[in-house]
């Protein structure tokens, strides 16, 4: 599964791995609000620029820069479909703009992404003052996600050895089938959810979840915001400078 | 339809963005508070159980396979505030971990999958419940989930200037469509498998509504926001007067232009979009307002 590659980046030691995740995740709404207030104008020439302040992160926490560049790819094809929309209109600008600031967005998001394992991540939503109990579901997703897929992957692989799969026309038995796997599925993560809570009241679960991490910022972490945020703010304002 | 950073405008961004934050965080409070302590890990797994039975495929004819969104069929099991809450984790775990939509249009995609989409499914799973066949209003409620969040996905991008020629999206408007049907039929299909397993699953308040005029007006809106702004992107003329006469088209366009002074004038300036844009607030404001309307209702019914 492609996101066992992400944890494995996420758990670094490198300069960037160690700062405050909030550090990070400011710096990444004030490019993220940068990108896109940039008028589409200066597509296709000026925007690249913007690609200075993911690629040093990237670069700086020693991840692989061409298998980064490659999972931030995964927004082409929802690009694509919008591109085509663009062409046909004859608004050639506007496509290539499309084009630019999603993949670039999704290059700084996966730099922060590949530098914060995700428990990080929440403690820092916390301290920034997300609700809690929406942090805990995600929490619980996170942790839940490969169990509940793997369950899922075997129930298709049981299917399949049972002759239900093969083929692309549209049959209602095939229909139903699925539905009744889902259902299943249902029934059980049902009972695991139930199972785990049980286990966790075992465990003497006070109706807290502890978050692992302490965050302590440094100077460091104060120094990453601001150069976020500076660097963000001067590559917007060069973006509309006259030529 | 999980919409990536770099396509909606600030205006769009800022609005979906504070809608949502609202809405996620009441949400939140109402899941915490309406069930037991345990909900948390049930939330948690649930949503795991989304991704999981999105990896089901069934076919679609044509070659191509579609599978489950969940939000509906989560609504109908856990209630709706709490589906609100695990539709919002999974967009923001697909967003964190799986570069699956934006992290500046979480906003945007939470307002339409997660809010928008679950609540209107569930008020016509609700309007319909009343009738003979369970299976009619889950059917409904399923296929209009889908529906009002690809309606409000294409109307937020239309609204942010991305090009859609009327062809391509008479395309992409009959593709949703198609899914809508599945997600209904397959959704009926896991709501009666799981009333066989155990009946318990399935939220049994689909009791019908007592009063005929709230729900007549909960539709409307449900029809509105949808329809409206579907009309409201594809032929902003035909919203022109309304949104005059109702006296919020001048100030829906001095809130949305003013904090963007510079950006992009020749597209801010033209008349139609901003006629557009009024009349989606527009249909959006009611929308909100009747839903806050049935959620003071119904706790007062329930004490």
């Amino acid at each position: 599964m492609h996101h066992v590659v992400l944890e494995r980046w996420s758990r670094g030691t490198s300069i960037i791995h160690r700062r405050d995740p909030r550090a990070k995740i400011i710096a990444l709404v004030a490019f993220l609000a940068a990108v896109a207030t940039t008028p589409d104008s200066c597509a296709p020439f000026r925007l690249p620029a913007y690609a200075a302040l993911p690629l040093a992160a990237i670069l700086a926490a020693r991840l692989p820069l061409g298998g980064v560049a490659a999972r931030a790819a995964v927004v082409l094809p929802f690009c694509g479909v919008f591109v085509v929309f663009s062409l046909v209109a004859g608004e050639t600008q506007r496509a290539a703009a499309l084009l630019e600031k999603s993949y670039l967005s999704a290059l700084a998001a996966l730099a922060v992404a590949a530098t914060t394992p995700v428990a990080r991540f929440l403690a820092g939503l916390e301290a920034l003052g997300a609700p809690r109990f929406l942090l805990w579901v995600i929490q619980f997703l996170h942790r839940y996600l490969f169990v509940t897929s793997e369950q899922a992957q075997h129930m298709r692989q049981a299917a399949a050895s049972r002759g239900a799969g093969g083929g692309f026309r549209f049959r209602s038995w095939r229909l139903r089938a699925a539905s009744s796997a889902i259902a299943v599925l249902f029934a059980r993560s049902y009972r695991r959810a139930e199972a785990t809570y049980r286990a966790m009241l075992s465990r003497g679960f006070q109706g807290r979840i502890q978050l692992l991490y302490e965050l302590s910022p440094d100077w460091g972490d104060a120094l990453l915001v601001v150069l976020g945020i500076a660097v963000s703010i001067g590559l917007r304002v060069a973006m509309v400078l006259p030529a | 339809m999980h919409i990536p950073d770099g396509f909606l405008s600030p205006a769009i961004l800022a609005a979906t963005g504070a809608a949502s934050a609202g809405g996620v965080y009441w949400m939140s409070r109402r899941a915490q508070g309406e069930i037991e302590e345990s909900r948390a890990p049930l939330l948690g797994v649930m949503g795991a159980f989304v991704f999981a039975a999105q990896m089901i495929n069934f076919p679609v004819g044509a070659g191509t396979t579609g599978h489950l969104l969940g939000g509906a069929l989560l609504a109908f099991t856990l209630g709706p505030a709490p589906a609100v809450v695990t539709m919002t984790a999974i967009l923001a775990v697909q967003a964190l971990v799986f570069q699956d939509g934006g992290v500046l249009a979480l906003g945007a995609n939470v307002f339409n999958m997660a809010i928008a989409g679950v609540l209107g499914g569930y008020l016509l799973y609700r309007l319909l419940g009343g009738s003979r066949s369970r299976g009619i209003a889950v059917f409904t409620g399923a296929s209009a989930s889908v529906m009002v969040c690809a309606v409000l996905a294409l109307a937020e991008l239309r609204l942010s200037g991305v090009p859609m020629p009327p062809a391509l999206l008479g395309v992409s408007m009959g593709l949703f469509a198609v899914n809508a049907v599945l997600e209904g039929a397959v959704t009926v299909g896991v709501i009666q498998a799981l009333a066989r397993l155990n009946p318990g699953f399935v939220k049994e308040s689909a009791a019908p509504l007592r009063r005929p005029v709230l729900a007549a007006v909960a539709l409307a809106a449900v029809f509105l926001a949808s329809v409206g702004v579907w009309f409201a992107s594809e032929a902003p003329d035909g919203l022109e007067s309304l949104a005059d006469k109702l006296g919020i088209g001048g100030r829906a366009r001095a809130i949305l232009a003013a904090p963007l002074p510079g950006y992009d004038a020749a597209w801010f300036g033209n008349a139609a979009v901003n006629k557009a844009v009024a009349g989606v607030l527009g249909a959006g404001l009611a929308f909100a307002a009747v839903l806050l309307l049935g959620r003071i209702l119904f706790r007062k019914k329930a004490a």
